[in-house]
Order: structure tokens, then sequence, then C-alpha cells
């Protein structure tokens, strides 16, 4: 989910390398890391085997500098392709924005590709989102072994949401950048969306997939670099829109040329996950010469199905308000004695309400002091919060058979 | 749908205005704990705020080392039926991590050596995570605020990608 963090200035993506075991994920993320300037990556950190296969994931923060006031960041993750590593490959799909599905070209490999691709289907349903709606790009990778399949062959067998798709030789470093940068284009163009991107955008109109049109032919070798006008004169869209507008059909253009073709293809083939916002026309940029991706079709008022959170969306602030009040600090001794669950926010309760009845000045000194009471007291809520637990039982328990012998007495007292 | 709602409705956007009172929190937990620093991060990995000592630690990294961390215990804790473990603590020869859980969003990552003590640490946590989750819930009430994305963003952003990514012929 895209982080827009106006108090640091701050925009932040995730985008996660996705594909079978030894299909070059993990290659183009190294390939990312050598080949970006200092100023613009972090470090690049890997969970793996010994044998240096992905166990958790890779990831490294990939910095586009201050954009418009913003910093903008993209962070950058592999998953572990070997199938067996479902749960954890999950976790790190977790709150994606984008996806960059690695696959390998060689036809051996070609079940391995479906595999993989039908269980990122499942591990986004899963996650509330449809495939067809959720940015992906292709990169058949492995161009250069002998059994390599077309990139025609493998766009009808793999990419049939009609998403950009491009060539790689990700060891040489060959269609790493392009594949990035057009997966980062359509994520940071769906940001000021009002729809909240594409992952919940309005059912947009069926279009022409790949399986009719030649839209994910590799683009790699033909993709003209859009100049952008001059940033101080945005497009009127733009400026209406407060931000970013999206225009959907224009995604591909600039990467997809081939993607007029599928424009013109005829009606889409019946598939229940096409796209057309990645199989797009192949449009001239726009105005602004920038970012500017516009939906050409009627957005359906449709409620996205899976709204996701706002900062506070998932939040729920515990019930507990304690007020603060003049207690004596003595009480503080009593606060190991309270239920397990309860202690630490009584005692910090406690503290708090002392600390408040004191002014500022003295309050840092008797901080100091409750810090020296409650080292003593933490040491036991600490590792051994068990014990405690049996104590306050135990405590609890002649409490009760006290309180029980005195109402037996008062009762025998009265009837007397 | 103004542009603002409509970025408060489908994003984690973090305004200033929330953020000075996370801040304000935080602070106070670690004069209060005795802790080194405390970062704030959202359950994707992303930070969204950091307070006290930066050191060495790369911001980016520990946030998406603990998200991960975070997930994979929630992981752990759907196989025993439990619904998620609200706090873990790692522990190290000299430094330490308490990470808990905050309204169900973020994750307070605590870092601390041996000048205060786990109780310590546990014991103010829990403060400062209730204080942060009224915080959250307040944010979401609908505080007005009036940031919103320079227009020139979409333009600039291409720009930008073209230059970090001039390695990439066509």
């Amino acid at each position: 989910m895209v982080q827009i963090n106006f108090a640091r200035k701050e925009i932040n993506c995730k985008l996660v390398y996705y594909g079978p075991g030894l299909s070059g994920k993990t290659t183009n993320l190294e390939m990312v890391h050598a080949k970006t300037p200092d100023a613009h990556k972090g470090e690049l950190t890997s969970i793996s085997t010994d044998g240096d296969r992905t166990l958790f994931f890779d990831f490294m923060p990939l910095d586009l500098g201050e954009i418009a006031g913003m910093k903008t960041k993209f962070h950058l993750y592999t998953v572990p392709g070997q199938v067996y590593y479902n749960s954890t490959r999950k976790l790190v799909l977790l709150g994606a924005d984008g996806v960059i599905f690695v696959a390998d070209s060689s036809r051996a490999k070609l079940e391995d590709n479906k595999v993989s691709l039908d269980n990122l289907r499942e591990n986004l349903a899963e996650m509330g989102k449809e495939f067809g709606k959720f940015p992906v790009v292709f990169q058949w990778n492995k161009r250069d072994m002998p059994d390599a399949m077309s990139p025609e062959e493998l766009a009808k067998e793999l990419n049939v949401v009609g998403a950009p798709a491009f060539e790689g030789i990700a060891s040489r470093g060959e269609g790493v950048f392009q594949t990035l940068k057009a997966l980062s284009k359509i994520v940071l163009a769906s940001i000021n969306s009002t729809d909240g991107g594409m992952s919940q955008g309005p059912d947009p109109v069926k279009a022409p997939t790949a399986k009719s049109a030649p839209a994910a032919k590799p683009v790699a070798a033909a993709a003209p670099a859009q100049k952008p006008a001059a940033p101080a004169t945005p497009a009127p869209a733009v400026a209406a829109s407060g931000g970013l507008q999206i225009e959907r059909n224009n995604i591909g253009s600039g990467v997809k040329p081939a993607a007029t073709t599928a424009a013109s293809a005829g009606p889409p083939p019946a598939r229940p996950d096409a796209r057309p916002s990645m199989v797009a026309a192949a449009k001239a940029p726009s105005a602004a010469g920038g970012l500017s991706i516009e939906r050409n079709e009627t957005p359906p008022p449709a409620a996205p199905s899976t709204p996701r959170p706002a900062l506070a969306a998932a939040t729920s602030a515990p019930s507990r308000a304690p007020e603060p009040s003049r207690s004596a600090p003595a009480a503080a001794v009593e606060a190991p004695r309270q239920s397990e669950s309860g202690s630490t926010q009584d005692v910090s309760d406690l503290m708090k309400k002392t600390v408040s009845a004191s002014d500022a000045r003295s309050s840092a000194r008797m901080d100091d002091v409750f810090r020296r009471e409650v080292k003593v007291i933490g040491g036991k809520l600490g590792p051994t919060a068990g014990s405690t637990s049996n104590k306050n039982s135990a405590v609890v328990a002649v409490i009760a058979v006290v309180a029980v012998a005195l109402g037996a007495a008062l009762a025998f007292f009265f009837l007397k | 749908m103004t542009t603002d709602h409509g970025l408060r409705e489908s994003r984690l956007v973090y305004y200033a205005d929330n953020m000075d009172q996370i801040d304000r929190v935080l602070g106070e937990f670690l004069r209060r704990a005795g802790a080194r620093s405390a970062y704030l991060i959202d359950r994707d990995g992303h930070l969204i705020t950091h307070v006290g000592e930066a050191g060495n630690v790369d911001p980016d990294t520990i946030s998406a080392l603990v998200a991960g961390s975070f997930a994979a215990t929630k992981a752990m804790a759907k196989l025993l039926g439990e619904q998620e473990f609200s706090a873990l603590f790692h522990q190290g020869e000299r430094d330490n991590i308490q990470l808990s859980l905050v309204g169900g969003r973020a994750i307070l990552t605590v870092l601390f050596d041996d000048s205060t003590t786990l109780g310590m640490v546990r014991l103010y946590t829990s403060d400062a995570v209730r204080k942060l989750g009224e915080l959250f819930a307040k944010s979401k009430a609908g505080a007005t605020a009036s940031s919103e994305i320079d227009p020139a963003y979409g333009t600039n952003v291409d720009r930008a990608l073209d230059d970090l990514f001039k390695d990439a012929k066509p």
C-alpha cells in the first residue's frame, strides 16, 4: 500500500519481484543495486539459505529523490520462488503496490512459470486483490537460453491480461531497468487517484488481451522515451485533479508501441481477468508529457471490493483511558500484585498519576526515583512474568477466603 | 470527492499535525523508559516516524525487517490458534529490540541497551501504545488536513524516473 507521509514529505511504494525459483528475481535486484548510484540506493539485504537461495526475501530501498517536494522511495523486494515457500511469499506480497513477474524464458520452465503465476493470482485473491487489476509487469528473462520460447509464445501462455512485458537477460543487466521503470510509472501514476489506484479502481471496461493481439510483444527494443514538457506547466487535466491524473489507456505508451494493434483488435476474449489498462493503445504523451495517465473508460460507481484502510482505519484505541489523579506514589508498590495482563498498565497508570501530580520540574526527578523502583518491578514483569502470575493467583485466593470468612462472621453477628 | 479525501480513504496517509503528536508521545516514552530510539513502522514495512538516536541503523532496512518479522510471527500465532502475538522481544548482548503492535496497523519498535531494563521498556510501552492508538483513532475521525501533493508531481516524477533509469536504453 502506497504510504504518503506529508510529515516526512515522503512517498513510499512497495514493489515485489515474483516468479518461479531460479528465474532471476534476486539477480534483477542485484543488478539494480549494482547499477544505481550510491546516493539513490540503500543496502541490499538478503535473508537467504547457505546456498544463496532466497529464504524470506531480498530487500533494497531505491530513492528516486525529491519530486515536487516529496521524497519518493521504492522498496524493492523479492520473494522466494520455490513452491514450498508459499507462506513466506504471501508475507512479502502483503501490502505490495505492484509486481514484476520474472519468467524464465526456457521452454523447460514453462510449467514452473504457470504454477508461479497461478500462485500469484491466488495469493492476490487472498488479499482481496484481483490479478487483472493489480499493477503487474512481466519480464521474459534468460533470453539467452538455447531453448528460449519466443516472446509471443510466452505472452500467449502467461500474459493473458496483456500487461507490459519486456525481454531481459538479468545477469547482464539487460531489460532490468526497463521493467522496473515501467512498473514504477504505473504505481506512481495511481498515487493520487481517488479510487485508490488500480488494485481498487472501478471495474474497467474489458479490452483486448494478448490472446488476440500482440500486446505483450516485448518492447524493450522499441520503447521511445517520453520527453516531459516544462514541469511548471502541467497538463490541464493534471492541474484540475490537484495531482496525478490517471489515464489508463496511456499507461503503455512509450513502452508498448504494439498496443495500438491491441486496441483495434476487436472485442476482447471473454476472460474474467482481462485488463484494459495495460494493453492500452499507444497514445501520444499528454500535453504535459509527463506521467499523465488518464482513464478513457467510464468508471462504474461500484465501490472497491476491499477498501484500503487509511492511517487509522485498522486502529482501535484501547478502551481504557485512565484519568490522572493525585494518587499516593506508594501505591506503586502494590502494582505487581495486579493481574498479569493489567499489571504493566496499572503500574504505568500509577506512574503517570504520580507524575501528573507534580510540576514539570519535579516530574523528571520523580521519573528517576520511579525508574529505580520500577526496575525491580520490571524484573518481575519480564522474564519471571509466569511466576508473578502464580503469586497473583495465590493472593487473590487468600483475599477471597478472607472475604468469605468476613461475610460469614457478619451474617452470624446480624442473625444473632 | 476531493483529492484529499481520496487520499485519506485509499492510502496510508500521515499528516504533519498527527505526526507532531505522535513524535511527542514517542519522545516522552523514550525519556521515561530510558530507551535509545523508537521507530513507528507500518505493517507494510514503511517507516512512519523515528525519534531518538539514529545511529548506524538504516531506517528503511530495519522497517522492512521488522515488518517481515512481525508478519512471520503472526503466521506462527495463527498456527497456534492465536490471532497474533502483539509483542516481540529480540535480545542481544548489548542491544535489544522490543516490538509492539499499535492499533493493528503499526509496529512500535524500541531499541534499547543495558542503560535501562526490559521491564522498564515494557512498562512505558503499554502506555505509549495506548496513546498512539488513541491518536490513530482520532486521526481517522477526521482531522481536516490541507496537505496535498503538488500538481507538478506527475510530470516531475516521469523526469526523475528517466534520470534514475537512464541506463535503461530502449
